[in-house]
């Protein structure tokens, strides 16, 4: 099985360095950003999504002139498989072989954990999707992350289910990784605070498809909802319906950010009014994020997404804050620029503290007649 | 009787459930590769990927032309089971007389074309194969089974019985026997292998299309899923014994509920490894595998 492996790595990369060279092609003063996202694995879909967004964003822009007095904005896409090594390597041809501007990644916080070295005090380096707080704690001068950290979105939504979700007991089934243990670990504190019982956690792995026996465990410890923490879509949608079909009848309650309309298409009638946080709530009246969902259903047959909207976010502040410091490589002053006021931007308005981790709304969402809706 | 025990009765029972159904898929795709194995010689490391498109093919024909389930079901086995023909012809029959590694690779190369060709025709976006038994499920008792486990362990016991009684009773079965045991000696007494070698591949990626059509359903289909189902399918072969059809249907059981139980008692994250773990003891003890019953005998 090793064989196999290199190989699929050998020829994953042939055909990455295939694209990446036809992008270059196009325009020599274009601005190039790095989008670094799983584009294989098991969450590859994810991957896809969040680099639409972006590039729907680009063409938003482009097509209002570009930034910097008429540069284009150019996408180099890379796969990091949601693998943190891969996510390293990718850093290092973005950074090292094909001399890009700026890069746009860290969609899973073990991939952005490692990557965040690579480009230390090099590169500015965009954080997208990841929840990790050490992502921004243990950070770099030129390194931002957009996504409320799990921390900040825990608090939030432990909150609501304290207070309107009327439980008394929980279990967690968790993706074990740096994110699902940490999730876990908020929850046990929070929800233990407002008295909800917590009975028991399962971990998963990365590749698993069948939950069954996680699901037999949990359902066996009787509580009255289970906590699911899945950060892809594919998994996602087969833990929700393999939870209604292990016989469970209690509550579901699906992780902070990672709802979207393909997770509601595919996990059918087992996420009906299920609830959610997230920071981008579909039904919003903002005008850029009008603009992006327009150019994203002329451009791409996805449904717009949160994860593309976070590559969307990245995209738009990063353009505006180049325009601000005057250029694309004058990492100093976009840092800066970027720290130093609010951004309007698709999601509403958005701040970056010191280290660089934004500050912005996060919104209670319900999954409504197979709509994801905002809920109150 | 005491109701803790009552309860841990149930969940061990539930997970040897579990553990059934998931093994009977197992043993649905280790058929064909041990087929392949026994009577071609090929280690086809493109099983997986005959899996993934009888997946699609049945996802395709249900979701979009509308046609029932089943009906799919047997259309998309029909489908991939020529398309194996074709492959056959372009990949394994042109390399016959080369060494085994060369054929090894040309199935390795055969399974990476499949799988990114899937992705460029299909898209990255996972699919929902819908069937109605999915949702729906079977109680006996405190223990649940979905009704598409329940097909998944009905169907793979009939196609093993079919399978074992078409070797042994058929003409081409016996066919197929004779050119496992002795290439030459069979090509002496008349067969022509190449046809043997034509329709048991076509056999094999067929059963591999109906796992794919049946175990689909119970989870999320992506391009990717042939890594899964190959990976499966050579433990449970190798468990069995290589080119065993009933060392396939004990070593798919064992599997999968060794799998659930060390996944249940032991620890989640060790639910791969249990299937590593028995390849190597397997190796180092009993090589021909463990329900092998001499070296000969396929």
């Amino acid at each position: 099985m090793i064989t196999r492996r290199t190989f699929g790595l050998s020829a994953g990369a042939l055909a990455l360095g295939a694209t990446a060279g036809k992008a270059l092609a196009q325009d020599k003063s274009a601005v190039r950003i790095a989008a670094i996202a799983p584009l294989s694995g098991a969450g590859a879909f994810d991957g896809q999504l969040a680099v639409e967004g972006m590039q729907a964003m680009a063409a938003v822009i482009n097509g209002k002139g570009g930034v910097l007095g008429g540069r284009k904005i150019e996408l180099v896409t890379y796969d990091d498989k949601g693998v943190p090594e891969e996510g390293v390597s990718a850093a290092k041809r973005a950074l090292e072989q094909d001399k890009v501007d700026l890069i746009v990644g860290g969609w899973f916080s073990a991939v952005a954990l490692a990557q965040k070295e690579v480009t230390r005090d090099k590169i500015i380096n965009v954080m997208t999707s990841s929840q990790h707080p050490k992502v921004t704690e243990e950070g770099h001068k030129y390194l931002f992350r957009l996504n409320a950290t799990s921390t900040m979105m825990s608090d939030r939504y432990a909150k609501f289910i304290c207070e309107k979700m009327k439980l008394k007991s929980v279990a967690f089934i968790t993706i074990n990784d740096d994110y699902g243990r940490l999730e876990v670990e908020n929850y046990r504190k929070l929800l233990g605070a407002c008295n909800i019982e917590v009975k028991g956690n399962e971990f998963y792995n990365r590749n698993d498809t069948d939950f069954t026996t996680a699901l037999t465990k949990l359902r066996s410890l009787n509580s009255d909802a289970i906590y699911v923490s899945a950060i892809n879509t594919s998994q996602g949608a087969t833990i929700y319906r393999q939870i209604r079909q292990s016989g469970y009848k209690g509550t579901i309650i699906a992780s902070a950010g990672n709802m979207n309309p393909k997770l509601v298409e595919l996990s059918g009638p087992a996420l009906e009014g299920v609830y959610c946080v997230s920071l981008f709530a579909p039904d919003t009246d903002n005008a850029s994020a009008k603009a992006w969902m327009a150019q994203y259903g002329k451009m791409f047959k996805n449904e717009p997404s949160f994860i593309g909207s976070l590559g969307a976010q990245a995209v738009e502040v990063l353009a505006g804050a180049m325009d601000k410091a005057g250029g694309a490589r004058e990492y100093d002053k976009i840092a800066a620029a970027m720290k130093g006021q609010p951004w309007k931007t698709l999601l509403g308005e958005i701040t970056f503290d010191g280290k660089g981790q934004a500050l912005q709304n996060i919104y209670l969402i319900q999954v409504k007649n197979k709509k994801i809706v905002s809920a109150s | 009787m005491d109701s803790d025990v009552f309860a841990q009765l149930v969940v061990f029972t539930q997970q040897v459930a579990n553990g059934l159904a998931n093994g009977m898929g197992y043993v649905l795709i280790a058929v064909g590769l041990t087929l392949v194995f026994g009577v071609l010689r090929i280690v086809n490391f493109a099983h997986g990927e005959f899996y993934m498109l009888g997946a699609y093919f049945t996802y395709y024909v249900t979701a979009l032309a509308g046609i029932d389930y089943l009906g799919a079901l047997v259309l998309a086995t029909l489908a991939v089971a020529a398309i194996g023909i074709v492959a056959n012809q372009f990949f394994f029959r042109p390399l016959r007389k080369e060494h085994e590694f060369t054929i090894l690779l040309s199935s390795l190369g055969l399974a990476l074309l499949m799988a990114n060709g899937a992705e460029y025709v299909f898209g990255a976006d996972p699919k929902y194969v819908p069937t109605r038994y999915a949702d729906e499920t079977l109680e006996i008792g405190p223990v649940v089974v979905t009704q598409q486990r329940v097909l998944v362990i009905a169907v793979a016991f009939a196609m093993i019985a079919a399978t074992y009684w078409f070797i042994r009773h058929t003409r081409m079965g016996k066919m197929m026997q004779a050119t496992a045991q002795n290439p030459e000696g069979a090509q002496l007494t008349g067969i022509n292998t190449g046809f043997v070698h034509a329709y048991t591949f076509a056999f094999a990626c067929g059963l591999a299309a109906l796992s794919g059509a049946l175990v689909g359903p119970t989870a999320m289909l992506t391009h990717t899923v042939g890594d899964w189902a190959v990976l499966k399918g050579f433990i449970v072969v190798v468990m069995g014994g290589l080119g065993s059809v009933t060392g396939a249907l004990f070593g798919g059981i064992l599997l999968g509920v060794a799998e659930s139980l060390g996944g249940g008692y032991v620890s989640l994250g060790f639910k791969d490894a249990i299937g590593y773990a028995i390849i190597i003891l397997v190796l180092l003890w009993r090589p021909q595998g463990l329900f092998s019953a001499g070296s000969g005998r396929r």
